[in-house]
């Protein structure tokens, strides 16, 4: 019977999402109720699950559940254990979920609603999840081998290299933008302030905890932490009114950026079990958390869309980052459509947990789903905005002008409403001084958020508190990304750099790791006090170049994904990941060239240094601005140049990857594949 | 309601998973050691020096 029904039901949900698909597209001139955009996502992502996945997981890849998996074959009770799959699911998705499916739809709305949901959708359905999918699988058959050493085995040493270099790069880029994000979330703001400081007071108490009083209480002392970090949020507020206490906590932006450079070299010299780890518990909680609270309360409030379906900066002059949809949308949605990060982590803890070969299209394609549906949420979060209100909180000053009179008469010059009193209003409701000019997304993200929030308990008078709740739970979770990727970056400069002098590549030898160390700050905060300078807000320059590069490491991910289906005879079926990969080499290298040479100051690195030499040769900068002005050109040169060694990088291991497929199609080479060997598994069902 | 237990579990070996509880129980049955304060310390350096030698994402 229940068999009999199943065709139905998946003609109904086909149905359901066509006609929320048809709504969503077409709907025009008039507000659209969230609902719809949930209705088309989640259709569309069962019946890829369903079909899709499926047909990767029994024609593409042949998964055999009867194959032993490495956390049964090497299971040592440490790392390779095998797993009941929805723990895997939850253990995978909560470590791909970072800040950038919520920072990058909220940024890319700026075009409307309707490209950036596109994209997240079928993105994910057609590229991301199919990515992570083929990654893992390939790594399971690897026995959890990681991207790099899967470049090196498949492609060749150069593949093997430039993946440990692209990576580096990414790293230092993300690490200078996600700062970026909370220093301009935290510019003014007494109350956000003094609970990010907070934090770190609790996360260090919860170390001590679990070191010396309650050793292994992790759930336990996560939750003492949710308190007192909650209690943390009322305390800012009372600081924040306080006259006395506020000034204490009231930084500038530059201030801030130092701020978070030193933390972020002294935090990644501490013991780990004393911030990062406890504080990276909480964070995932307070994640999950709040996702489930998000998907919750949209469901529960079906905010109405004030952003239309497009924008008038489809023309590319949107005042957030300029350029087109294409490619701007594209490289803007990284995390939550496509993400070459994942790669590292669907190649890294998972495939060692995976207990049958079957998992893991729940495991990878299911969890980049969800990772694409809290993109989807995130958008709705800011399309429910009125946009007047978003373009205020989103626009650098350099784009609408410095006072508030000046930005709302642009902004509503554009066609988007907004007085100075509403914004004031608004940040009055959730306790800040200010709401204009805080570009990075983690505002209006928390704005929209909020808004959503204080009407499921009913009392909207709670908007500040949730306003700085969702605040609290952007930055923590960036400063865990700080804090661990300054420390991943040292030891991977301090492994290339262990081939020029060995004792570098030592991470016990303290002038290495303090050199190292220093370094890695020293690069990534460089890119965050240039975004602190930059009066394009920095967002502009800094969030294209980290989705450029993610969207290359993507490419690198697929890259090798491809050439194992080759070697694995499975040519005939190559356009399941060469298909995104001609995509995402379109859309970068286009991105990229756009970056580089484009006439439009505000697009091009190159055309904005020219243009600021040209300012300088006229005698119309001050005098006293000549040396910082002289910097930003620096940085937009050094910028294009970075960009040009990305796109080089990437170029080396497409050519690479390609000549190893063309060999082996010609039959000039042979297709050997790195598999670990078959071994019939053990494992009864009841075991999982 | 039996179902509800079964999602209960569920969530709380998720939960316990994401926050290396089964991770400590499995290294202290592998080392036949009970909980204490030296073996927790044991397991948190082996497992947070590999857990933190990886990027996190973004």
């Amino acid at each position: 019977m229940r068999a009999a029904l199943t065709p139905f039901v998946w003609i109904a949900v086909g149905a359901l999402g066509a006609v929320a698909l048809g709504v969503v597209a077409t709907t025009r001139g008039e507000p659209i109720n969230s609902i719809w955009l949930v209705a088309a996502a989640v259709c569309v992502y069962a019946i890829a699950f369903r079909f899709y996945a499926k047909f990767i997981a029994a024609k593409v890849m042949a998964l055999d559940d009867r194959r032993a998996t490495p956390a049964e074959r090497l299971r040592n009770g440490h790392d390779f254990e095998p797993t009941n799959k929805w723990i895997v699911l939850g253990h995978h998705f909560a470590a791909i979920a970072g800040p950038g499916p919520l920072v990058g739809p909220t940024l890319a709305a700026q075009f409307g609603y309707l490209p950036g949901t596109i994209w997240l959708v079928f993105g994910a359905v057609l590229g991301g999840c199919v990515q992570d999918f083929v990654i893992l699988f390939a790594s399971m058959r690897r026995d959890g081998k990681s991207l790099g050493e899967m470049a090196r085995d498949e492609i060749g040493p150069v593949g093997g290299l430039t993946a440990l270099l692209t990576v580096l790069l990414i790293m230092v880029i993300l690490l200078g933008v996600v700062a970026l994000v909370v220093v301009n979330a935290l510019r003014g703001s007494p109350w956000g302030t003094f609970t990010i400081l907070a934090t770190m007071p609790i996360a260090i108490f919860m170390g001590l905890y679990l070191r010396y009083w309650r050793p292994g209480k992790v759930l336990e002392v996560s939750l003492i932490g949710f308190v007192l970090v909650v209690a943390s949020i009322l305390g800012g507020q009372a600081v924040s009114e306080s006259p006395a206490l506020a000034p204490w906590f009231d930084y500038g932006a530059m201030a801030l950026a130092l701020g978070v450079i030193v933390y972020g070299f002294a935090a990644s010299a501490l013991p780990v079990w004393l911030l990062l780890a406890p504080r990276d518990y909480l964070s995932t909680f307070v994640k999950l958390g709040v996702v489930l609270l998000l998907g919750v309360g949209i469901l529960f409030v079906q905010p109405t869309l004030e952003l239309p379906a497009f924008t008038r900066f489809v023309d590319g002059t949107g005042p957030i980052f300029a350029g087109k949809i294409f490619p701007f949308c594209f490289i803007t949605i990284a995390c939550g459509a496509v993400s070459g990060f994942h790669s590292l982590i669907s190649s890294g803890t998972t495939p060692k947990l995976i207990a049958r070969e079957g998992h893991a299209r729940q495991v990878g394609y299911g969890a980049m789903a969800l990772e694409s549906y809290v993109g989807i949420m995130a958008l709705i979060a800011a399309c429910a905005l009125q946009p007047g209100v978003f373009f205020a909180v989103n626009s650098p000053e350099g784009v609408v002008g410095r006072t508030p009179e000046a930005a709302v008469a642009t902004i509503t010059a554009w066609g988007y409403p907004v007085t100075v009193e509403q914004m004031s209003t608004l940040a009055t409701q959730v306790g800040e001084t200010t709401l204009m000019h805080r570009t990075g997304g983690a505002p209006s993200l928390a704005l929209g958020m909020a808004h959503i929030f204080s009407r499921v308990g009913g009392v909207e008078r709670f908007i500040g508190f949730w306003y700085h709740f969702a605040i609290m739970f952007e930055a923590l979770f960036i400063l865990t990304i700080i804090d661990a990727g300054t420390r991943v970056g040292r030891f991977m400069l301090q492994d290339l750099l262990g081939h020029v002098y060995k004792p570098l590549g030592r991470t016990s030898w303290m002038p290495g790791v303090i050199g190292a160390s220093a370094a890695i700050v020293g690069a990534w905060g460089y890119f965050l006090v240039q975004g602190v300078r930059d009066p394009l807000g920095g967002i502009n320059s800094l969030w294209p170049l980290f989705g450029i590069s993610n969207q290359l490491l993507a490419a690198v991910a697929l890259c090798v994904a491809t050439t194992i289906l080759v070697k694995m005879h499975r040519w005939k079926y190559m356009w399941v990941t060469c298909a995104p990969l001609a995509w995402l080499v379109v859309v970068t290298y286009t991105a990229s060239y756009q970056k580089i040479f484009s006439d439009a100051p505000r697009i091009g690195f190159l055309a904005q240094a020219r243009a600021l030499q040209a300012s300088i040769d006229s005698s119309s900068v001050a005098a006293a601005q000549v040396p910082a002005t002289r910097t930003l050109i620096f940085n937009n040169q050094l910028d294009a140049v970075l960009t040009g060694v990305f796109v080089v990088l990437v170029t080396l291991i497409l050519a690479d990857s390609i000549r190893v497929w063309v060999g082996i199609l010609r039959g000039q080479r042979e297709a050997r594949v790195s598999e670990a060997p078959f071994v019939l598994t053990q494992l009864r069902a009841e075991d999982l | 309601m039996s179902a509800l237990r079964t999602f209960g579990r569920l969530v709380l070996g998720i939960l316990r998973e994401l926050a290396d509880e089964n991770a400590y129980a499995r290294h202290l049955a592998r080392h036949g050691e009970a909980p204490s304060p030296a073996a927790w310390r044991r397991f948190t350096e082996e497992r947070l020096r590999e857990k933190y030698s990886r990027p996190k994402c973004c």
